[in-house]
């Protein structure tokens, strides 16, 4: 909330977000697979009752879908939630998308970075581009990494372009502004590896 | 270059994310070589009052998660 805030008062253009629990599988009523409060959406709504910010768009490249999320944005039309989990689905309204991944991505042949990369950039970026949010939201797990958890195969090459992938449509749909915020993923040295380049792609003009 | 805010608190190194709890033990130290950048900055996540998290939740919900033994 803190970071969103930041944002929002034009303290910096971008956050980074470490977090104690998980928040996509938080709905209303019901918490699970190691989160506990939907911080995302209570930072949305935090910035729509103080800032008058209204239009988010989120990409949630955690492994897992992103239940909890989805269950408090649907009905809502302000908010663009594109979860890349391997379900189907979009919306009526083209706001709220699941995006199917190919079977055997992981183990498949071809290189799945560039697969998982060219998936992502193709459900996201125009979408977002179309929305205008006010805001670029990145839910960012890296539980999909090769030998961690929800291993899909990917190396440390696809966060790094899924990092510059929201910071380009960042700067073409919402000004500039990005909050990440730290989903999935549970290997400290991935940790490692991962979250300081991240961030200091976010910090490149 | 953007300016980036970096929200971290150390109760997230000592059991962060509960599946392993310790995943973010190296941080903040090897955020060192970025925070000698005048871009970024490295702030303390203050904690969330309850009346946030009730703009999107069901009040059951917070002696639910304070019930849990995660």
């Amino acid at each position: 909330m803190a970071a969103a805030e930041g944002i929002a008062d034009g303290a910096f253009e971008r956050a980074f977000a470490f977090i104690g629990a998980g928040g996509h599988h938080a709905g209303r009523d019901y918490f699970g697979g190691y989160c506990c409060y939907n911080d995302v959406v209570i930072a949305m709504a935090h910035l729509r009752a103080t800032r008058g910010i209204r239009r988010f768009a989120i990409l949630d490249t955690d492994a897992h879908h992103g239940d909890g999320t989805r269950d408090l944005t649907e009905g809502d039309p302000a908010v663009l939630h594109v979860c890349i989990c391997g379900g189907s689905y979009t919306s009526p309204d083209g706001t709220k998308v699941d995006v199917p991944l190919p079977a055997g991505l992981l183990g498949g042949a071809g290189d799945p970075d560039a697969l998982y990369l060219k998936i992502a950039e193709g459900a996201f970026a125009e979408r977002a581009r179309g929305f205008r949010p006010d805001l670029t939201v990145w839910y960012f797990g890296f539980d999909g990494h090769r030998g961690d958890y929800g291993d899909m195969g990917l190396s440390v090459r696809c966060f790094l372009g899924l990092a510059d992938l929201a910071c380009r449509v960042a700067d073409e749909a919402s000004g500039g502004r990005l909050l990440t915020v730290l989903g999935g993923g549970s290997r400290t040295d991935l940790a490692t590896a991962l979250i300081p380049p991240i961030i200091e792609r976010m910090g490149e003009a | 270059m953007k300016r980036v805010g970096i929200f971290y608190h150390k109760s997230f190194s000592r059991r962060s994310y509960l599946t392993v709890g310790r995943r973010l033990a190296d941080f903040p130290g090897v955020l060192a070589p970025l925070l000698r950048q005048p871009a970024f900055r490295l702030l303390t996540c203050p904690e969330a009052p309850d009346e946030w998290i009730l703009r999107v939740h069901d009040p059951t919900l917070i002696p639910a998660v304070e019930a849990d033994p995660l």
